[in-house]
């Protein structure tokens, strides 16, 4: 093999595409300083036990791995940042005050998603303490804000609510096999999938097939889940969220749609989760481009997580979001 | 490429998807203007000036659809058992070109000896995944042998003790002295799409996905 040859799915950033990024990282990261934002750096390996905590539960497999020669201990190189300043609110910060953090660096995965790389530059914040509704309106706003700061409009937030998923299967008692299986009918939006789930009542199926259903426009999707779903605070309290939400990203100039069947790390997220795509940069319309870029940030709250790090055991109320690819960000924002 | 942003892909297969497809498709509006099995183009007009059908091989559908290089397709349950399906929903069941997937062996082959005698099976098959999946549920170790087709000559020839396939009829196993032991899924055409397309093209592909929902439920 040749050796300048790159291992697969890993590139070079040359000009002017690498002066580009870095201007980009700055405005993202001079918005989030602007909104009280601190800016932190994590390592680039630590121990495999502390990055696969809270919202890094999922990424075992994605995970680069190495044995410290000084320790034999199991490392692992980050493959998402979002672990790190977790820990770092858990251990450092161990009061109960209100803490920002934002952060900019590189993460590792050892496959790509669907025409990414498995070497990305990764920009976001995380808010800790703020449990309310108040903190999730806040990361929107400053997602949609910093966004629009680097060129990336028109925005289209897809919100959904874990919320809603966990209240039903509390409500049907559904058993963990069920509720696993329920989760993957749901991805798929699927409701022949849920027909093959036998330990399903026939109200439980019926209610998880108009789940599948319920996404579009926020204001049908929540009028038609109102009218649908069972009576239950939970659930009420997970759609009011999501009206607020919804209301808060209408006035910071982005259209808003709802998906209450888009559950993503369902083990650790605890509330709103939200996928921004950048509108008219379809698949289809970015040809000559092999980015998939129209996802240009990951969201939600993820209430808890830093609890495997504290003395107490006493988890934090977290949300955050973070531009998940920072070279195909700026590819589709200086077309 | 043009310009319109509301340019709709539908990616099909030709053969019996697409023969089982097209009233779907003339019923949502979305007919093709050509005949598919007599073009050799690979891009085909249909009745909606927003809407364009590409003709790709039966199991490349799900990954175009993966990719956005079309934004909804029809794939077999089959193929889509053998995909990860990753950026893929998959909101209705068609009902149409229905199968079974098996496992099959010679007529004159005892299966439940077979099974049961510790050594390891060998099996044919262009279902890697699924077939490794099915025989470790039954706790069968098995020698997987990847073929692209004719899965029915493996057994004939002793490259295989048995095979994983599609079974519709049953006459090629039967004109080749083989029978279907084991059922490991129903198979049906599904309609899949791609998660982005829904999202950010929600408006001109919903009637569609309407339309076909309204024909299979008739």
């Amino acid at each position: 093999m040749r050796k300048w040859v790159l291992p697969d799915f890993v590139e070079d950033v040359l000009p002017p595409t690498a002066a580009r990024m870095e201007r980009t990282r700055r405005a993202l990261l001079d918005t989030f300083a602007a909104s009280g934002y601190e800016l932190v750096n994590p390592p680039l390996v630590e121990h495999l036990d502390a990055l696969l905590t809270g919202t890094g539960k999922d990424l075992e497999h994605n995970t680069f791995k190495l044995i410290d020669p000084i320790s034999g201990k199991l490392l692992g190189v980050r493959p998402d940042i979002t672990p790190q300043v977790a820990r770092i609110d858990a251990t450092y910060f161990p009061d109960d005050t209100a803490r920002r953090f934002c952060y900019a660096g590189e993460v590792l995965r050892t496959h790509a998603a669907l025409g990414g790389s498995r070497a990305l530059m990764q920009v976001g914040a995380e808010l800790f303490g703020e449990a309310s509704v108040s903190g999730d309106v806040e990361i929107v706003k400053l997602m949609i804000e910093s966004a629009r700061a680097v060129n990336a409009s028109p925005l289209l937030l897809d919100c959904g609510h874990v919320g809603v998923f966990k209240a039903l299967a509390d409500h049907f008692e559904l058993s963990s096999k069920a509720t696993a299986a329920v989760d993957a009918a749901l991805a798929a939006k699927s409701a022949s999938a849920l027909d093959d789930i036998k330990s399903l009542s026939v109200e439980a199926r019926s209610v998880f097939a108009t789940l599948t259903g319920l996404f579009g426009p926020a204001k049908t999707v929540l009028q038609r889940a109102r009218a649908s779903l069972p009576r239950n605070a939970d659930v009420t309290a997970a759609l009011d969220q999501l009206d607020a939400v919804s209301a808060a990203i209408v006035d910071s100039g982005a259209q808003c749609s709802l998906d209450l069947a888009d559950l993503p790390g369902l083990d650790y997220h605890t509330g709103l989760v939200f996928v921004a795509y950048l509108q008219n940069t379809s698949p289809t319309t970015s040809a000559g481009s092999h980015y998939n870029a129209s996802v240009v940030a990951r969201g939600g709250r993820y209430d808890g997580v830093g609890e495997s790090f504290m003395q107490s055991g006493k988890g934090r109320a977290a949300t955050g979001f973070s531009f998940v690819d920072l070279r195909a960000l700026t590819e589709v924002t200086s077309q | 490429m043009g310009g319109d942003e509301f340019l709709i892909t539908f990616a099909l297969s030709k053969g019996r998807i697409l023969d089982d497809t097209r009233p779907l498709l003339r019923a949502a509006g979305v007919d093709v203007t050509e005949d598919p099995e007599s073009s050799r183009k690979l891009i085909l007009a249909t009745e909606r000036a927003d809407v364009r059908v590409v003709l790709v091989r039966a199991s490349d559908v799900p990954t175009y659809v993966q990719y956005g290089g079309a934004d909804i397709g029809i794939s077999g349950k089959d193929t889509l058992m053998e995909t990860d399906t990753t950026g893929l929903y998959e909101p209705l069941d068609l009902k149409i070109a229905t199968c079974r997937l098996m496992v099959a062996v010679p007529d004159d082959t005892d299966y439940e000896a077979l099974v049961q005698r510790g050594r390891r099976l060998r099996v044919a098959t262009k279902y890697i995944d699924t077939a490794r999946a099915h025989f470790a549920k039954k706790g069968v170790h098995v020698d997987l042998i990847k073929l692209y087709g004719s899965m029915e000559l493996a057994p004939l020839v002793g490259l295989a003790d048995a095979i994983v396939d599609v079974v519709s009829s049953g006459a090629t196993l039967k004109a080749n002295k083989l029978k279907a032991v084991e059922k490991i899924a129903d198979i049906s055409a599904r309609l899949i799409v791609n998660q982005a397309a829904l999202k950010t093209k929600r408006e001109a592909l919903m009637p569609i996905i309407e339309s076909f929902a309204k024909s299979v439920s008739k």
